[in-house]
């Protein structure tokens, strides 16, 4: 019998095989969806050694895909999704939209935002009614070309989420994105595509929830993919929420590309899921255009994160910025890698980097590989890191004035990530510290 | 008249550090509204002790007994010391990054009292307290100690003195790095701080807090233990004819 599984693995059977419910739609996506799995085919399993799988065994997102159909989904999403939808009815969220396991796709609440010509709607339904726009920017950040698993995403997602905001219009609350992994022995293969037009603005929160609580019923895989584009003089602020489940292995890409004078701010929340490895990168294509990157990661029982981060600068006068921080405790274990690429002929940028770790206990393991590759002269770089654990004489500090042990720590844990949060905008802040807060109950 | 009780007493302190003996059995008693003072030269182990008194877990006190009204304190963790009522004023205070100082002394305070107490007096507390340490109002938020000048952060550990109000404050070269205004104002804290309940245990190589704060008795510390001790006068003494002045008298003495 064949299995999904072993479908996706044997490069003799094409997507059709593998669902035909993929082949829908015009045909260069189906061109580009075959392309996808001729790549997927041909790319060797990345080789441990290479920089970006130096900590993760690749072959873990190797996954057994199991019929889609069968796909549940955990008790905790009716909560959760309850809870989004109350933000949005009392006015908190400028809308929400829900995904379960990258297939079925919901708005709630998006209708005063579609007044004001900003389009969200399931990738599959934009391919019809936006074909030009979606045709446009579909794949041109993350392509099949980018890796083996970004050609696994591209030839075998199933629908996504598209938005796209037009010129001059500034969304200022956050649009909300509930995505929903399947439970054991599930894959999910969520795509969003966004566009942010000329001196347009949003806030995307992208919450990646579900997934399996059982190893031993099997887990569950999630391999994502996030496009987004700012054009010139936008301004687009980007949460990426980790929360999966404690069996679910999820390789997520985001590359985002924005043109002269515009912004682009990037949340790493990253506190879910068992194995966990993501590549967030900013390609600055004009002049002015600023990234900024605030990391957050806690990780703890036997977490493993993978985090990458990449800031090409490929125009001349436009900077960034990188603070990461990661705190793991129990036997967690986090490897940070983040590249800053200067084109050749790119003059007069600034970048600069961080990346500190708090280790809570012996038995947590901490890398941090800073990586700089700059190709002329005048420009302005700096990286830092520090792996370290509690200061002891801090410890003493607070305690000599009475707060007990475990308040301390938790008060330096607090503090050393607070100094993050703070540089995030303060309409953005409370939201984000909502849910470091409830990320830290359990540290 | 019934007698007063020693408001805080230690005896025959030994205190090692990595096995190392740094004090070698003190003994002091400090009387309710008393102000004591220990000075020593570099190295003598006068800041050991206000360490180990403490419960710095590096500064073990391998011997003795310590009692703060009353109450037995050697088996405490430095947080239940602060909580009994006992406070160290740090030589060094360290940085909080990410900590503001108003909300770390608010978990300090709030610690004291307890963890339901009511906290609604604790900013005009805050305020007014810093006002009268000429802080300014702005330091309230900013991190505990982080980029704060060596005057600064010492008038922050009296202010966080001052807002716990503790029984027994041991204050450790808290005049170290001070120009004269600042040693001034942080004397009129300590000043203010002090009534006929509590008392100050000051650790100093100078005398020139004691200008300001008037200690009832002086303790001379030398290589881990207590020399000489006599009335404020042994300070003046000492600032004239220096630490070598007792090191030759007891040589002396022992060589009668």
């Amino acid at each position: 019998m064949n299995t999904k599984a072993t479908m996706i693995q044997n490069s003799e059977y094409t997507i059709s095989d593998i669902s035909p419910e993929l082949m829908r739609g015009p045909q260069w996506l189906r061109d580009l969806r075959n392309k996808a799995r001729e790549d997927f085919n041909q790319a060797p399993l990345p080789r441990r050694g290479l920089h970006l799988w130096r900590y993760t065994d690749p072959g873990k997102f190797m996954y057994e895909l199991n019929d889609a159909s069968d796909t549940t989904y955990g008790d905790n999403y009716d909560v959760v999704e309850k809870i989004e939808r109350h933000h949005v009815d009392e006015g908190t969220l400028a809308g929400l939209v829900t995904d379960l396991g990258g297939r079925e796709i919901k708005r709630y609440g998006t209708e005063a935002l579609a007044e004001k010509g900003v389009i969200i709607m399931p990738l599959s339904e934009a391919i019809e009614k936006q074909h030009d726009l979606v045709e446009k920017y579909l794949y041109q950040a993350i392509s099949s070309q980018t890796g083996k698993f970004e050609a696994m995403n591209g030839a075998l997602w199933n629908d996504g989420i598209f938005v796209y905001v037009p010129n001059g219009q500034v969304i200022e609350q956050p649009l909300h994105l509930l995505r929903e992994a399947g439970m054991e022995n599930s894959a999910t293969f969520p795509r969003l595509l966004v566009v942010v037009g000329k001196n347009a603005g949003l806030t995307l929160v992208d919450e990646y929830g579900g997934g399996s609580m059982d190893e031993d019923k099997g887990i569950s895989f999630v391999n994502g993919a996030v496009e987004i584009f700012g054009l010139a003089e936008s301004k687009v602020r980007y949460v990426s929420l980790q929360r999966q489940t404690s069996a679910t292995n999820s390789y997520l890409t985001h590359r985002a590309q924005i043109e002269q004078g515009a912004s682009m701010l990037t949340i790493p929340l990253v506190f879910g899921g068992s194995l966990c490895k993501q590549n967030f990168g900013v390609r600055l294509n004009g002049a002015g255009a600023h990234s900024d990157i605030y990391g957050l990661l806690f990780g703890s029982m036997r977490q493993h994160f993978d985090n990458h981060t990449l800031h090409h600068h490929a125009h001349g006068s436009t900077s960034s910025n990188i603070d990461f921080k990661v705190v793991l405790k129990d036997r967690a274990q986090s490897a940070y890698t983040g590249l800053i690429r200067i084109e050749n002929g790119a003059r007069n940028c600034e970048a600069y980097q961080e990346n500190r770790n708090l280790l809570l206990n012996p038995g947590t393991k901490a890398q941090t590989i800073p990586e700089l590759e700059i190709l002329n002269e005048d420009v302005s770089c700096s990286h830092g890191a520090t792996l370290g654990s509690i200061d002891q004489e801090s410890l003493f500090y607070l305690q000599a004035r009475g707060i007990a042990k475990n308040e301390a720590v938790r008060m330096i844990v607090s503090g050393f990530v607070t100094t993050t949060l703070n540089r995030v905008p303060v309409d953005l802040r409370e939201r984000i510290e909502t849910f470091v807060a409830q990320r830290l109950e359990g540290i | 008249m019934s007698k007063k009780k020693p408001l805080f007493e230690f005896k025959d302190i030994h205190v090692e550090v990595e096995g190392k003996e740094v004090v070698k059995g003190v003994s002091l008693t400090i009387m309710p509204g008393e102000t004591h003072a220990i000075m020593g030269p570099n190295g003598s182990g006068k800041s050991s002790l206000s360490n180990a008194l403490m419960g710095h877990p590096s500064y073990e006190i391998v011997k003795g007994e310590a009692y703060l009204d009353g109450q037995n304190i050697i088996e405490m963790a430095s947080d239940e010391r602060s909580r009994a009522g006992l406070f160290l004023a740090f030589q060094y205070p360290l940085a909080v990054p990410g900590v503001s100082v108003a909300n770390f002394l608010r978990s300090a305070l709030q610690s004291h009292r307890g963890k339901d107490a009511d906290m609604s007096d604790y900013r005009k507390l805050l305020k007014s307290e810093m006002a009268a340490l000429s802080v300014d109002p702005a330091f309230a938020t900013r991190y505990l100690n982080e980029g704060f000048s060596g005057g600064e952060k010492k008038r922050v550990e009296i202010l966080q003195m001052s807002v716990l109000n503790p029984k027994v404050a041991l204050l450790d070269e808290t005049d170290s790095g001070l120009d004269i205004d600042a040693l001034k104002t942080v004397a009129e804290g300590i000043n203010r701080y002090h009534n006929a309940d509590n008392g100050i245990l000051l650790v100093t190589h100078y005398q020139r807090l004691l200008n300001y704060v008037k200690p009832d008795i002086v303790h001379v510390m030398m290589n881990g233990k207590f020399v000489k001790s006599g009335g404020p006068e042994l300070a003046l003494k000492l600032e004239e004819k220096g630490y070598e002045w007792v090191e030759n008298e007891n040589n002396n003495r022992v060589g009668v």
